[in-house]
């Protein structure tokens, strides 16, 4: 719709303002207040979102380590045993011919949060040091890592069920290993951080409304 | 006046066509729509999703046959899986995000839409309820679990015949009415007939 005939030309922020997350309403404060409407504590930015943001990246890629050396699935045919840890099963099953599965596992397993992990660490690093990004690009970039990131998720439970289905006694069970805790907190601890970090801040040094 | 919540870009309120959208000048996301009969839909959407989650927990859900040897878990089994395997808390995790959170959110979104559907009077509560399912919602991971369940039917097929029950059909349509739900919710007539009224 015809955009700059209705705006103010300026946010709420410089306007003195502070929007309260849940229904909206306009407070006269920048500092924490109790929404009069709804009763939701409001905040003109997030507090301390890039500390928050920068400890939740760090305790997923501390998380996300073990998360791919261990083993996520133990299998046990007939007496023998095997270990599977992330890359290995994407491998096993690209070698057995399953490529969509094996590509759909990597791109979960792997390819969203490694790309996860460089998208937050890129935005906070282009506000710590002012980077000339657009905030075009940087409210692209925040989007995309908010909706990818419960997709990691698939893994894990496929990991849960496999175990629950596979028990056939002696002749075919499967076991969830360490690696599947290490990830699924690698998970939450990246979703958490991608949600701490307060996307209005991207604009906060721009003025114009184009 | 209303802030962009992606942005905070200032705009002044204008009335728009039921069933339109306005968007941010500046990073174009939704500032606010007007959807129409979303109460309504909203309920009916949460109140189909709920009698679908409870059927998707209470029947059978995949059926595993090898060698004559038979093996029936529901979805409660998936996750007890976890847990009887020393994985406690992924056990807890994964119960949260496939049974509870789900659950509690339809559970606010029911309570509170019937409250304003057949106008039984607005409490402070609701406010703090309605927040509460709109946090939950990322962590809602049903249809995730979903995609995790056709990996799983693909990747075991070769070693055994599998069967799908009547779990995982309902579990389908739960998806459809979640997507639905979040089709015809519209925040800005929820939340504002939830504070008018309270004023």
């Amino acid at each position: 719709m015809a955009a700059s005939d209705h705006t103010l030309g300026l946010s709420a922020h410089q306007a003195g303002l502070a929007p309260c997350e849940y229904c909206g309403a306009l407070h006269r404060s920048l500092h924490t207040t109790a929404c009069r409407k709804c009763g939701a504590a409001v905040e003109g930015r997030k507090r301390f979102s890039l500390q928050r943001t920068w400890a939740f990246w760090l305790m997923g890629l501390v998380a996300y380590v073990p998360a791919n050396l261990l083993p996520i699935m133990i299998t046990s045919t007939l007496g023998s045993t095997s270990e599977d840890t992330i890359m290995s099963g994407v491998i096993a099953l690209a070698q057995s011919g399953s490529w969509f599965v094996a590509a759909v596992i990597f791109i979960a397993s792997i390819c969203i949060p490694v790309t996860k992990f460089v998208f937050i660490a890129g935005l906070a690093l282009s506000l710590h040091f002012q980077w000339d990004m657009s905030e075009h690009t940087r409210h692209l970039l925040h989007k995309i890592t908010e909706l990818i990131g419960r997709w990691s998720m698939i893994d894990v439970f496929v990991v849960a069920i496999l175990a629950a289905l596979i028990q056939l006694g002696a002749i075919l069970s499967v076991e969830p290993g360490l690696g599947i805790n290490a990830f699924a907190l690698s998970v939450v601890f990246t979703m958490l951080s991608a949600t701490s970090l307060d996307a209005r801040m991207f604009w906060d040094t721009s003025s114009d409304g184009s | 006046m209303v802030a962009c919540r992606h942005c905070d870009w200032l705009h002044y309120k204008l009335i728009i066509e039921t069933g339109s959208v306005a968007r941010c000048a500046r990073c174009n996301s939704v500032l606010y729509t007007r959807k129409p009969f979303s109460i309504d839909r909203t309920l009916a959407a949460s109140l189909a999703g709920f009698v679908l989650l409870v059927l998707s927990l209470s029947l059978p859900f995949l059926s595993l046959t090898r060698s004559g040897l038979n093996s029936e878990i529901s979805v409660l089994d998936a996750i007890s899986a976890l847990w009887l395997s020393d994985m406690r808390w992924l056990g807890i995790l994964a119960l949260a995000f496939i049974v509870l959170l789900p659950l509690a959110r339809l559970l606010i979104l029911i309570l509170v839409l019937w409250r304003l559907r057949f106008r039984l009077g607005i409490r402070l509560w609701m406010c703090r309820a309605m927040r509460w399912a709109e946090r939950i919602e990322p962590w809602a991971m049903a249809e995730i679990f979903m995609i995790g369940v056709v990996i799983s039917l693909v990747k075991i097929s070769s070693l055994a015949t599998l069967d799908v029950g009547p779990a995982f059909w309902s579990l389908l349509g739960l998806i459809f009415t979640t997507t639905l739900t979040s089709v015809v919710y519209c925040r800005d007539t929820i939340w504002q007939l939830l504070t008018t009224r309270l004023a």
